[in-house]
């Protein structure tokens, strides 16, 4: 399977664990979900990219 | 023990350690003792999901080995699966194949479920004691 999927997919999962284990509502849960994944799922492309000068040896 | 009533008509009699230990077992067991069901249903869904997606890419439910203490802290993360570590290891599943292209990711997935699994008994207690009211 495509890797970004699965980065996708498992900060998809991570975020809706973290929306309803923190937050009480509806409307709570939804906006912390967006934060969480978008940290997640952007902050792994833009690490991925800064590590990408520097490749294992 | 004495616990904080349940608001949601949860079970309020059992022990502490044992509700605890219930919630460790089966992933969203010990909320939905405590009566939170959608929460438990959600969270069930997720260490599931993120269980047999980790199961499927071939990723390895770690056992400490001789020489790497990281892999305690990776055994730990792995064991917090609960039920699911058992029934995995009993059909023979989760060995891991490290040449596998998904096992790295496998290995995210099943401790990400094992460390989602123990921060719910945390969470079961603090609810249980009456630290936490949802």
């Amino acid at each position: 399977m495509d890797h970004f999927l699965l980065l996708v997919l498992d900060a998809f999962l991570i975020a809706v664990f973290f929306a309803f284990l923190w937050k009480r509502d509806g409307k709570e849960r939804w906006r912390y979900f967006w934060k969480v994944f978008a940290a997640l799922a952007l902050g792994a492309v833009v690490v991925g990219w800064l590590m990408y000068p520097f490749p294992r040896p | 023990m004495a616990r904080k009533t349940d608001s949601e008509g949860g079970v309020g009699s059992l022990p502490l350690p044992l509700l605890m230990g219930l919630a460790w077992l089966v992933p969203g067991l010990g909320h939905l003792l405590l009566g939170r069901r959608l929460r438990a249903a959600v969270f069930a869904g997720v260490i599931v999901v993120a269980f047999v997606v980790g199961i499927l890419l071939r990723g390895e439910l770690i056992l400490p080995r001789p020489g790497d203490p990281l892999s305690v802290l990776a055994a730990i993360a792995a064991l917090g699966n609960g039920c699911l570590f058992v029934l995995a290891k009993a059909l023979g599943l989760g060995d891991g194949v490290v040449t596998a292209s998904g096992y790295e990711y496998g290995n995210t997935f099943l401790l990400t479920a094992g460390m989602m699994n123990l921060l719910l008994v945390l969470d079961v207690h603090d609810i249980a004691v009456g630290h936490k009211d949802f």
